[in-house]
């Protein structure tokens, strides 16, 4: 580099980075028009995604686990045995017939199911034919097949006969799931299975053309070759040659980098559907990735798009929440997930149960959920479970083991914590021991958790915590935190949502039969239920500097609680919950987050699904007249 | 013929006496330097800048003590809040001079002040690192020439053909996973670190000016005088190659000094610098980039203060420059 270059480059980089910071900008027209009363029809629903559609199964519905995706699916493309009203709260979460006619009881000993097939179902074009039993036999031949990679196959391992399929045992049968003659499928299972119509309500279970889905076996594949089975299709399926596997190529509606546009599917019959599972009002969806956050909600705010798949900042969700021109454009859901600060059980000085207690006693809840852009963004958290995963009970006003005034913690009360442990030497409530010191405390890179880490750190200094932020991107951070040997004593980074409306998609987490020491792979960061065996198969088990004995385990109360049924299963989960709070103490959860979906002024009907936790694309109708900018399907 | 006779002898008398300062002085290289440099205005004001950054950064704790708010203080909730309901941070007033610099409510003026501290330090010991780096590889590159040379100057032509922000970022990430750091807990996470990666990527334009230099001056006869009279490698190098470098060295330590102070800005930026409890320019321009749109503030003062910084910088570089290599013009 000469020198004369050297200056001109400090001194114009100056300016770059004021212009990096700057991009974007503008202020847009103001539209004035909330949702409408009637329910408009047709029209095109517009969505911007954030810089990529985030899909991690390649929007193939047998590994997919994106909850977008599966908002998708449920709502547009793949219809399933049984689904949900797609609408918020309860009734949202509640079990309804999709393709089958009615929700079946199951046999006697809870190990046998039998579905009826609604008539005049079938699947979209190029294929167009019945949909039978045998389509949902493909559908767990793929769930079984470890090519396909279904990531949350696990949900499924109780039904007879897949384990052996997987192994590639049972001659190529899956003996639990069987097509009876076309219209019946029965499943069975080894033990019984409460919650088993939760699990046949996710996409992975719905109906696969063999013709079609057999050509893509590896995972991720079949993404650009969906066949739909509900009222929508992607753009181009008609144009899919199915006459041999070599003759397909991906459909042009979707293009995983940019856009995926859909349309409706000629083969679909409204009368097979119920108008409270599906409305379809419009008459196709738009979806495009625009990588430019700023300029997605200004486009929102101009009229060029509906909706939005993106995090809104906290002056864009103050705009919507309190100038009167975007009254009702703002939807404001529960989310059904928990954000949280983990400690590990193992590594001092969160192997004591009076730290963790004082942690919990100690932290500004309130704080933290400004710093996330305060109450529109959730709840503030007393305990695992959002209160919407049990019946709406308990709330954070009816059960908060570490109870402060506004939740804004309560340092004295802390103290008397850190008296009783072993790290308080004088017992003056401050941990003078060294492993109180300099602990390493992961977070994320980005807001919020870049922020709340030091403001957790302000507030636990009193109590003689002192801590070494590592800030890591989203992704790494997670993967850190999911190897058992990175030694991570405590992190704010994770939150977890559900994955259907039951406790047991919360209970995963702390299941001692679920650590693994394979990189990235464990959830259970506190190591909650860890034995000494385990430690031991692990080779951490006689590390100086960790202790692995003593661990609290619940195991036995989950498996209690996953044989239960109704409101027994309710009552089981929500003991367990406070058993989590004061027996393990693994988390201090901080926020039970809301989904914020902001809204175009175009949107003539919105509702939010409560299983995908997205909008209910399926209900959503547009007024085209206050449509701005390309309203129609073409480039 | 004039009327007046003149006598040659006493006008040249008359005009030594008259203009004293015509006579031919000796002076030594650093007074010809400070003659020409104090007529550069503007590398005086880019000094008197300096001057003053770095009396501020040394006086910082006054201004924390006067406006009652250390650099690391929150005011996210309570009284005295500086953030409103949705996290956002509040505007200057009479306690806070700059206003709040984010979702923490801290004082943007305060840790403006110590971000003085930050990036001086990170500049300063980067550059010095990568001067030491660069003269000595220079030196012996130019010295020995051959096989030395050809080692040394390949190493800078592959450090230079990195893709710098990727190895940077690849680097920063690498080392920033762990307690412990990287390469044996030799650089640590944060200062350690930015100061490292910074240096690894500033030596090679030194090293490469040096041993330009070097070339020249072995073959200059002072050298081969020194030589003849039996001077060692070493004396050589030290006694007659390196206090003719002290000029080239000088102009470009100083002009690395920007680049490195908007390197760390950079990597700061990118969220690869340093943690967000040290106050940082770049960092605060990052954070800054949420909020610009209601919070102007938070972008403009320490967009500023870079500016400023660099750019002073640069004016004296440029001084330093024009006073100590005259033949080059101002390019």
């Amino acid at each position: 580099m000469n020198k004369r270059f050297l200056r001109i480059f400090a001194v114009v980089s100056v300016f770059a980075l004021l212009a990096a910071a700057c991009n974007g900008g503008g202020t847009s027209d103001d539209p004035t028009d909330g949702p409408a009363g009637g329910l408009p029809q047709g029209g095109i629903y517009r969505v911007q995604v954030d810089t990529d559609f985030g899909f991690n199964g390649g929007f193939d519905p047998t590994g997919e686990y994106l909850g977008w995706a599966w908002a998708l699916y449920s709502n547009l493309l793949v219809r399933n045995l049984v689904t949900y009203n797609h609408t918020s709260g309860v009734e949202g979460a509640t079990i309804v017939p999709d393709l089958a006619t009615e929700v079946p009881a199951p046999s006697e000993d809870g190990l046998t199911y039998e579905f009826t097939l609604k008539d005049g179902i079938k699947f979209g074009p190029p294929v167009n034919r019945d949909i039978t039993a045998e389509d949902f036999v493909t559908a767990f031949k793929r769930l079984g097949t470890p090519s396909a990679a279904a990531q949350y196959g696990f949900y499924y391992t109780e039904i007879a006969g897949l384990a052996e399929f997987t192994e590639g045992g049972a001659e190529g049968e899956i003996s639990g799931v069987e097509a009876v003659d076309p219209k019946t499928l029965r499943i069975t299972l080894t033990k019984p299975v409460g919650d088993l119509m939760f699990r046949l309500a996710m996409p992975a279970t719905g109906p696969f053309p063999a013709e079609v889905s057999d050509c893509w076996k590896n995972a991720g594949e079949y993404g650009r070759y969906l066949i739909a089975s509900g009222p929508y299709m992607i753009q181009g399926s008609d144009e899919l040659d199915v006459s041999s596997c070599d003759a397909m190529r991906p459909i042009s509606g979707f293009d995983p980098a940019e856009r995926l546009a859909l349309v409706r599917n000629p083969s679909y019959d409204a009368a097979t559907d119920s108008k409270d599972v599906r409305a379809n009002n419009v008459d196709g969806f738009l979806f495009a990735t625009n990588s430019n956050n700023e300029d997605i909600f200004n486009k929102l705010d101009a009229g060029e798009i509906e909706g939005e798949v993106a995090t809104a900042p906290p002056q864009v969700l103050r705009k919507y929440e309190t100038n009167p021109d975007f009254e009702g454009r703002l939807f404001v859901e529960p989310g059904d997930r928990t954000w949280y600060i983990t400690m590990n059980l193992t590594l001092p000085p969160f192997d004591d149960i009076n730290i963790r207690k004082a942690v919990n006693q100690a932290i500004n809840k309130d704080t933290l959920r400004t710093i996330r852009g305060g109450p529109t963004t959730g709840e503030i958290a007393t305990h695992v479970l959002p209160p919407e995963m049990t019946g709406g009970t308990p709330t954070n006003t009816e059960y908060d083991p570490y109870p402060s005034t506004d939740f804004q913690g309560d340092i004295e009360a802390a103290k008397e914590f850190i008296k009783e442990s072993k790290y308080d030497s004088d017992g003056d409530g401050e941990c003078d021991d060294p492993v109180c010191k300099d602990i390493l405390f992961l977070t994320r890179n980005s807001p919020p958790q870049v922020e709340q880490a030091p403001a957790v750190e302000e507030q636990l200094a009193p109590l003689g915590l002192t801590f070494n932020i590592r800030e890591l991107d989203t992704s790494t951070a997670y993967t850190q935190l999911g190897d058992l040997n990175q030694k991570l004593p405590i992190a704010i980074n994770a939150g977890w949502g559900k994955d259907y409306g039951d406790p047991s998609t919360f209970a995963v987490l702390f299941d001692g039969r679920n650590i693994t020491d394979v990189p990235g792979a464990n959830s259970n960061y506190a190591l909650v239920g860890l034995t000494e065996e385990q430690a031991a198969g692990f080779g951490i088990a006689d590390e100086a500097d960790r202790n692995v004995v003593g661990v609290p385990n619940v195991d036995e109360k989950i498996d209690q609680c996953a044989a239960l049924l109704d409101q027994e299963r309710t009552d089981c989960w929500i003991e367990f919950d406070e058993q989590l709070m004061e027996e393990v103490v693994m988390w201090a959860p901080m926020l039970w987050a809301t989904n914020n979906d902001l809204l175009g002024p175009a949107v003539a009907h919105y509702e939010y699904d409560q299983f995908a936790g997205e909008a209910a694309y399926s209900k959503v109708a547009v007024d085209t007249s206050l449509q701005e900018g390309q309203t129609s399907l073409e480039g | 013929m004039s009327a007046i006779q003149t006598d040659p002898t006493a006008a040249v008398e008359q005009a030594i006496s008259d203009e004293p300062s015509k006579a031919i002085i000796g002076r030594s290289p650093w007074q010809l330097f400070w003659r020409r440099f104090k007529k550069d205005r503007f590398a005086f004001v880019g000094l008197g800048v300096i001057l003053l950054l770095i009396l501020l950064a040394i006086i910082a704790p006054v201004f924390a003590k006067i406006t009652g708010h250390a650099p690391t203080d929150q005011f996210a909730s309570g009284p005295g809040r500086m953030t409103d309901s949705y996290g956002l941070p509040l505007g200057p007033n009479s306690e806070f001079w700059f206003g709040a610099d984010g979702s923490l409510g801290r004082d943007l003026f305060v840790r403006i002040i110590y971000g003085i501290r930050t990036t001086l330090t990170v500049a300063l010991i980067a550059t010095g690192i990568s001067v030491l780096i660069g003269v000595t590889l220079g030196i012996l590159a130019g010295f020995f020439r051959g096989a030395v040379d050809t080692l040394i100057s390949r190493l800078i032509d592959i450090i230079l053909s990195m893709p710098l922000l990727l190895f940077a970022i690849g680097i920063v990430a690498a080392c920033s996973v762990s307690k412990e750091g990287c390469l044996g807990g030799l650089i640590k996470p944060g200062m350690p670190v930015v100061i490292a990666v910074i240096a690894f990527f500033s030596w090679p334009y030194i090293a490469r000016i040096v041993r330009g230099s070097t070339l020249s001056i072995r073959e200059k006869e002072y050298v081969e005088a020194s030589r003849s009279l039996g001077a060692t490698n070493r004396r050589i190098m030290f006694r007659e190659v390196l206090p003719n470098l002290m000029a080239p060295i000088l102009v470009y330590s100083t002009l690395i000094i920007p680049a490195n102070i908007l390197f760390e800005a950079y990597l700061s930026f990118l969220g690869l610098g340093l943690p967000s409890r040290i106050p940082s320019w770049g960092r605060m321009l990052a954070d800054a980039t949420r909020f610009y749109d209601v919070a102007w503030w938070v972008m403009v003062f320490p967009g500023f203060f870079l500016f400023l910084t660099t750019l002073a910088f640069n004016l004296l570089g440029d001084g330093l420059r024009d006073a100590l290599d005259p033949k080059t013009g101002r390019g």
